[in-house]
C-alpha cells in the first residue's frame, strides 16, 4: 500500500479537522461490549439510517469510567457535547429523538464528569 | 435554541434525593423570567462532585457551583446571563483532577483507526525521532523525563535503554509486556484496547533506541480483543510504512509479532517472560545478567510495560521537561489506577503523582458505594499492601507507598471498608501467589505455603499468639530469599496488615471473634425472636435447610448445620437475623 512519507505524515495530522460534523461515540472496549455495547452500537447505526438522520455513528475506546458502561457520548452542533452512561436502547432512542433531533439535552443519565 | 445549560444533581446522600425538586424550581424561574428558551436546565446522573449538596454546572462555561441553596437560583441566573461572572464563595475550587497522557486518546479515538491516531498528533514522535533526534538525543531526552517503568519496579526506562543501546550486539529486541496478571488490574488491557497505536509507537522509539529489528508483544491469551485491536493495529502500521523495513524513508527497519501468554501470573516477571517467548517454560532466573545486557535468545532486550510506552510518544512530542514538571521529586509524570472495591465510581484514574490517595478515592471516585467510611486502601495487588484510612493523605509516589509497606505495583487499586477483613484479604492474597508461585525457589514455594497455613489457621478461632511472629519471620525469609519479584513481595499483604491492623488480627486469636464479619468460622447466625415477623423467608433460602420452624411457632438456626453462608442475613427484610 502507500507508504508514507514524513511530509504525508505531517499532512495526515494537520488534516482539517472537517466542519464540526455531528457524531455519536460509543465505548466498545471489553468493560463496555460486557454491558452490551455492541447492541447500544448497532441500534445507533440501525435507528440512523431507519430514520435518515444526519449524524456519525463511530466507535471508542474505554474512557475509564466503568461504573458507567454502555457509555455514549454526543456531539450536536450548538450543543455541548456530552456522555450519557449506562444507555440501553430506550435511552439510546430518546438520545436520538430528544438530543439529535428536538436539540435538548436528556435528563437523568448524563455523567458529566469529564478531565 | 438555548445558549447555556445548567446540569443539576443532589449530591448529598444522607438525605432525599432533591435533585427534582430543585429542577423544577430552576424550572418555574426561567420561565417566570422568559429564560426557559435561552437555558435548557437538565438533571444528570453524576456531576463530578460528590458530598457537596446540591451542584450545578453551568455550560458550556464549565463553572461548577457546590452547596447550592433554594435562594440561590437568581443569583445563579443572573451570573450565567452576565457573561463572565462567577459567585466566587459558591464556586468549585476542584482538589484533585484527573491527568491524562496515558488515556489520552482512549475513549476519544476509534482504535482501530490509524488516521484517527494520526489525526491526533499519532507517529509525529517517532518522525521526530527518525528524523531529528538519533539515538543518542532520544535517550536524553527520556532522561530528562525521569520517566520510570510502570510495570511494577519503577526501573528508570533511560538507563534500561542505554544499557542495551551500549552493547555490542547485531540482534536486540524489544518486548511489551502486557501480560497484566495482577487480579484487579485492567489497565494496560484499556490502554491496549482504547489506543493501540500509542504502544506500538512507543515500541518502535523503544526499538530505535537500542537499535532492534524486532520486537514482540506478550499479550495474555486471556485479552482477546486487545489481541484483536494491536493486531489490526500493527497491520495497519505495516501498510503505512511505519513497521517493516525503510520506516519513513529512513534506514531503519523493524519487525512487530505478537506472542500470547496463558496467563500465569508469574510470566509476566520478565525473566520468565523471555523463556516463555523462547518456548520454555515460562521460570524466573537469577538476574543478573538483567535482560539489558543478555536476554530473548541471549541477546540485548528491553521490556517494558504497555503504560511505560504509551507515555513515550508523549515525552517526545512534548520533551521531557515538560513531563518532568509533572508529579514528585523522583517519580514524574502520571499512573493510571484501576479503582474498585467499595467505591462509588470504580474505572480507570489517571493522576499526576503526588496526588492523594484520599484525593483519588474521594473526591475523584467519590468516596465509598455505602457511604460507610474508608478503612483501607490496598495497592499494588498481590505483591503490594493495605494503607489505613489515617494515611490516605499520603500523596502517591514510587517511594511513599514503598515506605507505607505497599508499592505502586501495576495499578490495581482497592478500597476497603469495615466489611473487609484484614486476615481474610492477605490470606486471598498469599493464596493467589501460593497458587502463581511457580516452585522453583524453596523460599516461595514453601514459605508461601507456611504462611497460608496460618493465615488459614487465624481465620478459623485456632490460632495462638505465637503465630503472628512465625508470619512475620517466615516473611522477612521470603523476601530476602526468594528468587523473583513474585516470592520477595508476596508476603507485603500479610505484613502490611499485621503492621497496622495487628489488633484485628489479635481479635480473631484470643477472641475469636472476625469483627468484619467475614471468616464465617468464627461467625454465627441466630434469629433475633422480637424482631422476626415469621415471614419466612430465611426457612425458603437457606441452602442447607439448617432453618427450621413454621409461620406460626417462628423460626430458628440449627448451628450444626448451618453452613454460614448468610442468605438469611441478606434476605430477612426485618434485620432480625443476628450476624456474631
Ligand atoms: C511476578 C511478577 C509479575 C509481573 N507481571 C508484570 C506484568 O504483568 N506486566 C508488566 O509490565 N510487568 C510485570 N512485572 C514486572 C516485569 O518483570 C518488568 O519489571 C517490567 O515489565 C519492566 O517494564 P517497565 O520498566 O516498563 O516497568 C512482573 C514482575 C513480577 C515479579
Ligand atoms: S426472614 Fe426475617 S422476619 Fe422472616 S422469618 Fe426469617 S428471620 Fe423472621
Ligand atoms: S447462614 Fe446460610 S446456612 Fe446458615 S442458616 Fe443462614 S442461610 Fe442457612
Ligand atoms: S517461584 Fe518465583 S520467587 Fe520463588
Amino acid at each position: 500500500m502507500n507508504k508514507l512519507s514524513p511530509a504525508d505524515l505531517d499532512k495526515m495530522s494537520k488534516a482539517p479537522s472537517d466542519k464540526p460534523k455531528d457524531w455519536i461515540k460509543v465505548g466498545l472496549s471489553s468493560c463496555g461490549i460486557a454491558a452490551g455495547a455492541d447492541e447500544v452500537f448497532n441500534f445507533f447505526v440501525e435507528e440512523v439510517k431507519k430514520r435518515n438522520l444526519q449524524i456519525e455513528i463511530k466507535k471508542c475506546g474505554c474512557a475509564g469510567m466503568c461504573y458507567a458502561e454502555p457509555l455514549v457520548e454526543v456531539n450536536v452542533e450548538g450543543l455541548p457535547s456530552v456522555i450519557y452512561g449506562s444507555v440501553n436502547k430506550d435511552i439510546a432512542t430518546k438520545i436520538l429523538e430528544k438530543h439529535v433531533i428536538s436539540k435538548m439535552l436528556v435528563n437523568d443519565y448524563i455523567f458529566e464528569v469529564l478531565i | 435554541m438555548y445558549t447555556k445549560v445548567i446540569l443539576v444533581k443532589d449530591t448529598d446522600l444522607k438525605r432525599e434525593d432533591k435533585t427534582r425538586e430543585f429542577y423544577t424550581r430552576l424550572l418555574d424561574y426561567l420561565r417566570e423570567a422568559s429564560l426557559h428558551e435561552q437555558i435548557q436546565v437538565v438533571r444528570v446522573a453524576d456531576i463530578g462532585v460528590y458530598d457537596q449538596g446540591l451542584v450545578v454546572k453551568v455550560l458550556p462555561d464549565k463553572v461548577t457551583y457546590i452547596n447550592v441553596q433554594d435562594t440561590d437560583v437568581k443569583k445563579i441566573v443572573d451570573a450565567i446571563l452576565s457573561e463572565g461572572k462567577v459567585i466566587e464563595d459558591l464556586v468549585f475550587k476542584p482538589k484533585a483532577k484527573q491527568h491524562r497522557i496515558v488515556l489520552r486518546n482512549c475513549g476519544k479515538i476509534d482504535p482501530e483507526s490509524i488516521d484517527d491516531y494520526i489525526a491526533s498528533g499519532g507517529y509525529l514522535a517517532l518522525k521526530k525521532v527518525l528524523g531529528e533526534l538519533g539515538q543518542l538525543k532520544l535517550i536524553d531526552e527520556i532522561k530528562l523525563s525521569g520517566i520510570r517503568g510502570r510495570g511494577g519496579a519503577g526501573y528508570p526506562t533511560w538507563m534500561k535503554w542505554n544499557f542495551a543501546r551500549e552493547m555490542n550486539s547485531a540482534e536486540k529486541f524489544v518486548i511489551c509486556n502486557a501480560d497484566e496478571g495482577d487480579p484487579g488490574a485492567y489497565m494496560d488491557r484499556s490502554v491496549l484496547e482504547g489506543d493501540p497505536h500509542s504502544v506500538i509507537e512507543g515500541l518502535i522509539i523503544a526499538a530505535f533506541a537500542i537499535g532492534a529489528s524486532k520486537g514482540y508483544f506478550y499479550i495474555r491469551a486471556e485479552y482477546p480483543l486487545a489481541v484483536e485491536r494491536i493486531e489490526k493495529a500493527i497491520k495497519q502500521a505495516y501498510d503505512y510504512g511505519l513497521l517493516g523495513s525503510g520506516i519513513l524513508g529512513s534506514s531503519f527497519n523493524l519487525d512487530i509479532d505478537i506472542r500470547l501468554g496463558a496467563g500465569a501470573f508469574v510470566c509476566g516477571e520478565e525473566t520468565a517472560l523471555i523463556s516463555s517467548i523462547e518456548g520454555k517454560r515460562g521460570t524466573p532466573h537469577p538476574r543478573p545478567p538483567y535482560p539489558s545486557v543478555k536476554g530473548l535468545w541471549g541477546k540485548p532486550t528491553v521490556i517494558n510495560n504497555v503504560e511505560t510506552l504509551a507515555n513515550i510518544p508523549v515525552i517526545i512530542a512534548k520533551g521531557g521537561k515538560w513531563f518532568a514538571q509533572i508529579g514528585t521529586q523522583t517519580s514524574k509524570g502520571t499512573k493510571v489506577f484501576a479503582v474498585t472495591g467499595k467505591v462509588k465510581n470504580s474505572g480507570l484514574v489517571e493522576i499526576a503523582m503526588g496526588a492523594t490517595l484520599r484525593e483519588i478515592v474521594m473526591d475523584i471516585c467519590g468516596g465509598t458505594l455505602s457511604g460507610k467510611p474508608i478503612k483501607a486502601v490496598q495497592t499494588g495487588g498481590p505483591s503490594g499492601g493495605v494503607i489505613p484510612e489515617e494515611l490516605l493523605d499520603t500523596p502517591v509516589d514510587y517511594e511513599n507507598l514503598q515506605k507505607l509497606g505497599s508499592i505502586m505495583g501495576s495499578g490495581g487499586m482497592i478500597v476497603m471498608d469495615d466489611d473487609d477483613c484484614m486476615v481474610d484479604i492477605p490470606k486471598f492474597y498469599l493464596g493467589f501467589c501460593v497458587e502463581e508461585s511457580c516452585g522453583k525457589c524453596a523460599p516461595c514455594r514453601i514459605g508461601g505455603f507456611q504462611m497460608l497455613g496460618y493465615l488459614k489457621k487465624i481465620s478459623e478461632g485456632r490460632g495462638i499468639p505465637e503465630d503472628l511472629g512465625q508470619l512475620r519471620r517466615i516473611a522477612q525469609a521470603m523476601q530476602k530469599a526468594s528468587l523473583c519479584g513474585l516470592g520477595q513481595t508476596a508476603s507485603n499483604p500479610v505484613l502490611s496488615t499485621l503492621k497496622y491492623f495487628e489488633d484485628e488480627y489479635n481479635e480473631h486469636i484470643l477472641n475469636k471473634r472476625c469483627p468484619a464479619g467475614k471468616c464465617s468460622s468464627l461467625i454465627t447466625y441466630t434469629i433475633i425472636e422480637d424482631k422476626c415477623k415469621r415471614c419466612g423467608i430465611c426457612f425458603n433460602n437457606c441452602p442447607v435447610k439448617a432453618i427450621s420452624g413454621s409461620k406460626e411457632e417462628g423460626y430458628s438456626i440449627a448451628q450444626d448445620k448451618c453452613i454460614k453462608c448468610g442468605q438469611c442475613f441478606d434476605v430477612c427484610k426485618f434485620k432480625a437475623i443476628n450476624k456474631k
